[in-house]
């Protein structure tokens, strides 16, 4: 109904006809603010991108310091040769660079199985296919390999290999070479550059034998057999273990030693197949390590004490001549006391830390963390040294720790003999910048939630002030446009945009109002125009019929009196609504109490005898129905009613009248049969000047209906209009309160 | 003895045909064409009865300013509004003014005749009070006819021709129902709708319960018209 009568107005203006009204689906205010909010969260994502930078500067600084402090032990080291004497002691490790020999708790028995051999040596490493593995095209995979171990004990040492063979070849006692046998090659490199080679080989399981080779590993020096060092080699279910246990004086010296297990599997033709080398790649891997440490150097550096760092000097040949430190973070305990139980606030305070911790993965890892062997980088770094000669520094990211290596040649005279490095660990900083972080994202959070806090209320609250709004302008007007009333009260006090709406919308209905009245005034107005004309055509008239006797019968006469009888109807009816309007508000204090029944049965005596041609039927009931209100206007109202109903019934038709009441309601019908209602008018029919009359002859204003709904509105009733369902015609009702007093 | 009658009328043609009709009944007339030329005019003669119109050209209650000039110099002269507007308050405003009738345009000019007549006859009456042959009683009410005065319960109430003539209408028969249609006849102002007649009743009522407050005499019969109740 309501768009139907939008869409007829629309028309009218000439408005835009595919504006709807109504509810649109679409986000609605607080939703759009919340989504606003949302891009509040880029703040974390940038913090933390600062703070990642400022990681870096740190960390780079850091970096640089290191530099200068290598530097400078560097430079308290210059050009003193007696530090870095290969007299000074014995070295205390060899063998491979990544591999000290585990220090032993006790002697091993040369006579220990090789079980016991493994158990007494812990650490076994395995070599097999590792980048040490020199093997052809035809190698099968796990068909060959090496497990090996090593330790020290007081001046001997000891090595033990665990060889996975396919097949076992001994040595041919008949053939003269010593290279067509599964074999074990011992490679002593001396401190002089000299090299040794041993070769221990055996013709069957039990002691080997050793000889001293020449380079071409085919024939032996002197042919003596080595007694400093002793092997045994004993078979296995998948291949053969060899024990060696040698004097520290026979190797100790040395700088390098390396292992070759040389496997022969064609006891025919007796090819070397494969060699396994103990030795890292030889291409990489110049030398091995050892520990030199050099008492007066260590003495040296002792007091450089530097958090979280070790410092550690090397010689140009690897071997490391002094350190102190560690890389752990000394506080570190400090900080995992955090871990231990806390309740209360505290306990939370701890409990979101951790949480965050976890979330921001906290650079406080475990000291077992920490990479236990980081030779390699250390090796490569310190080469990096030796050959440019310059100090360098690098950062290096093992997991989750983070280390800064920094390192200084040391110069003797125009040669570099030394290396200082130094590596401290990141984490601290890193822990430094968690800890802003979480800071940081605490008080973020805070920030957050107190903002979500005041534009979520902001949100409402303007989202209540607008619905608000929008509900009083909705009501301000009735469905058919009627005015309600004429100021909106909503908001009107606010200085901001809601509150010019506000008054906008005031000012906008006031002016509609005055709108309004001048087109409800309108009628009175043009009437009383029209009265002065009309009143000089009627006395004219008057005073024409009274000069001229003779012309009382003319019919000209006549009509021109019917013309201004019809157009005093017309005045009339005009000015009925205006002037109704008025009589009804001075009425509203003479309100009588009065029955509703008695009322409409007097009215109806005079209706049939003025309508001759229609057939009326009264249903009015027994009882009586009182109502508050003027019983004058009422009768004015039914006489209204039955008006319409003869003006848009059929000649001979019925016309029915009927009164009763139901619950606290009065009901006043009257029915016709005859046209039914138009459907283009149907919603209008109360409002003033629609009428669907054509009858030239009989004037309808459509005021007669707009007299019914202002006479029931003004008793607080209301009134429809209704096709019959049963027959054409239209049944017009009008509903009033009964009275309160009975 | 020829009676004048003053017409002030703005508009030329309504003036010129109420003063044909009334001279040739026998009246003599002055044509006022505006309040300055009337208030002149007064100055000079008083005539018998005034018409006039409310609205003189832009002055929009000259007639009620010319009303009041006229009391002042006679408490008796009758005078008739002839006017377009037709709202309460310019009713109890020529009232206020002790107008004696208020009539709505268009005028029937039989009519006026026949009011100008009665009125001069009761203005004549009132300068020879006493004439108890015209009194009518019913109940408590005292109606002078010729003097068109009302009494109720000794008390003078004030109405109008129009008023006095319904008054009259009713009070003659108690019990009996005038119907609108006579009622009609009564007010002689042509065809009336019935939401005039009830405006006339409910004035009626008025003015006699500001007298007494529990008056009740003018019963309605819906849809019918109205009656004088029977004590």
């Amino acid at each position: 109904m309501q768009s139907r009568h939008i869409a007829y107005e629309t028309e009218e203006l000439g408005e835009d006809p595919t504006l709807t009204l109504g509810p649109r689906p679409g986000l609605r205010i607080r939703t759009k603010l919340l989504l606003l909010l949302l891009s509040l969260l880029t703040i974390p994502y940038m913090g933390y991108n600062s703070v990642r930078t400022m990681e870096k500067f740190l960390l780079e600084g850091q970096m640089e310091a290191l530099k200068l402090t290598s530097q400078g032990i560097a430079t308290l080291l210059r050009d003193r040769e007696n530090l870095f004497s290969e007299q000074i002691g014995a070295p205390e490790f060899l063998l491979p660079f990544e591999r000290f020999p585990n220090e032993l708790f006790s002697a091993i028995s040369f006579e220990a199985s090789i079980v016991e051999w493994s158990q007494m040596l812990t650490e076994i490493v395995d070599y097999t296919g590792g980048p040490f593995f020199e093997c052809d095209l035809s190698y099968v995979p796990n068909s060959f390999s090496v497990r090996y171990g090593a330790g020290v004990h007081d001046n001997l040492f000891y090595f033990l290999f665990q060889v996975i063979d396919n097949i076992l070849v001994f040595r041919d006692s008949s053939r003269l070479s010593l290279d067509h046998n599964d074999q074990l090659r011992l490679t002593v490199e001396q401190q002089d550059g000299s090299t040794s080679r041993y070769l221990l080989t055996a013709a069957e399981e039990g002691r080997m034998s050793v000889y001293e080779m020449k380079a071409n590993w085919r024939h032996t020096t002197t042919g003596e057999p080595i007694r400093e060092l002793v092997a045994e080699i004993v078979s296995s279910e998948r291949g053969y273990g060899v024990k060696i246990k040698a004097l520290s004086a026979f190797i100790g010296q040395a700088r390098r030693i390396t292992f070759d297990v040389v496997d022969v599997d064609d006891s025919a033709s007796r090819e070397i197949e494969r060699i396994i080398s103990t030795s890292p790649d030889p291409s990489e891997y110049q030398l091995g390590r050892v520990r030199l440490i050099s008492p007066e150097l260590s003495r040296l550096i002792e007091p450089l004490y530097l958090s979280a760092s070790r410092i550690t000097i090397w010689d140009r040949d690897f071997k490391l001549r002094a350190e102190t430190g560690t890389i752990v973070p000394d506080d570190y305990d400090t900080y995992l006391a955090f871990s231990t139980e806390a309740v209360g606030w505290n306990g939370f305070i701890k409990k979101s830390q951790k949480i965050a911790d976890r979330i921001l993965r906290s650079p406080l890892i475990d000291a077992a963390e920490y990479p236990e062997d980081s030779s390699r980088e250390d090796q490569r770094f310190l080469k990096q040294i030796f050959e440019t000669g310059t100090s360098m520094a690098e950062r290096r990211r093992y997991g989750d720790v983070r280390v800064i290596a920094a390192g200084h040649p040391v110069w003797l005279e125009d040669e570099v003999i030394g290396s200082i490095l130094i590596k401290q660990s990141g984490n601290k900083i890193l822990s430094l910048q968690s800890d802003t972080l979480r800071r940081f994202i605490l008080l973020f959070l805070g920030v957050f939630l107190f903002l979500t806090l005041t534009i979520v209320f902001f949100a409402f609250r303007l989202t209540y002030r607008v619905t608000h709004l929008q509900r009083e302008t909705k009501h301000a007007a009735t469905p058919e446009g009627r005015l309600r009333k004429t100021y909106i009260r909503s908001g009107s006090r606010t200085a901001d945009e809601i509150g010019d709406l506000s008054r906008t919308i005031s000012q906008m209905l006031k002016n509609l109002s005055q709108y309004t009245q001048y087109l409800e005034r309108l009628p009175n107005t043009l009437s009383h125009e029209m009265h002065n004309p009309l009143n000089v055509v009627n006395s004219s008239l008057q005073n024409l019929e009274r000069s001229h006797q003779e012309l009382r019968s003319n019919e000209y006469l006549g009509r021109a009196r019917n013309g201004i009888v019809r157009l005093q109807n017309i005045l009339t009816s005009l000015t009925e609504a205006g002037s109704l309007k008025d009589g009804l508000e001075s009425e509203t204090e003479q309100m009588e109490n009065f029955n509703l029944v008695t009322l409409a049965a007097g009215c109806t005596q005079g209706y049939q005898s003025s309508n001759p041609s229609y057939r009326f039927i009264f249903e009015i009931p027994g009882y009586s129905i009182y109502v508050d209100g003027s019983p004058d206007h009422i009768a004015q109202m039914l006489d209204k009613l039955v008006d319409n109903a003869v003006a848009f019934g059929e000649a001979d038709g019925e016309i029915v009248v009927k009164v009763w009441k139901d619950g606290r309601t009065a009901h006043l019908s009257v029915v016709n049969s005859g046209s039914r209602l138009p459907a283009d008018i149907a919603n209008r029919l109360f409002d003033p000047m629609v009428s669907s009359s054509k009858d030239a002859r009989r004037s309808h204003l459509g005021l007669g209906l707009y007299i019914v709904r202002i006479i029931a509105e003004f008793h607080g009733g209301a009134v429809t209009a209704n096709n019959r369902e049963s027959s054409n015609g239209v049944e017009v009702t009008i509903t009033l309160p009964l009275s309160s007093k009975l | 003895m020829i009676k004048t009658i003053a017409i002030v009328e703005d508009d030329f043609d309504q003036r010129e045909n109420y003063a044909d009709v009334l001279v040739a009944n026998g009246y003599e007339v002055q044509r006022y064409g505006s309040k300055d030329e009337a208030l002149e005019g007064f100055r000079k003669s008083l005539p018998d009865l005034a018409l006039l119109d409310v609205m003189l050209g832009k002055d929009m209650d000259g007639g009620f300013d010319l009303c009041l000039s006229l009391r002042n110099q006679s408490q008796t002269l009758p005078v008739i509004f002839l006017t377009a507007r037709d709202s309460d308050a310019d009713r109890i405003s020529s009232q206020r003014m002790l107008a004696w009738d208020y009539i709505n345009k268009p005028v029937n000019l039989e009519f006026l005749v026949a009011r100008v007549h009665s009125l001069l006859q009761i203005a004549e009456h009132l300068e020879q009070p006493e004439d108890n042959n015209s009194m009518h009683t019913v109940g408590d009410l005292e109606l002078d006819q010729r003097g068109m005065s009302v009494r109720w319960n000794q008390d003078a109430v004030n109405l109008t021709l129009t008023e006095f003539w319904i008054v009259e209408a009713l009070a003659r028969r108690p019990g009996h129902v005038k119907n609108y249609e006579s009622l009609n006849e009564v007010t002689r102002q042509g065809l009336v709708e019935r939401n005039t007649i009830n405006g006339y009743i409910r004035r009626i009522r008025n003015k006699f319960r500001a007298v007494d407050s529990v008056f009740n005499q003018i019963e309605t019969v819906h849809g019918t018209g109205y009656k004088w109740s029977r004590d």
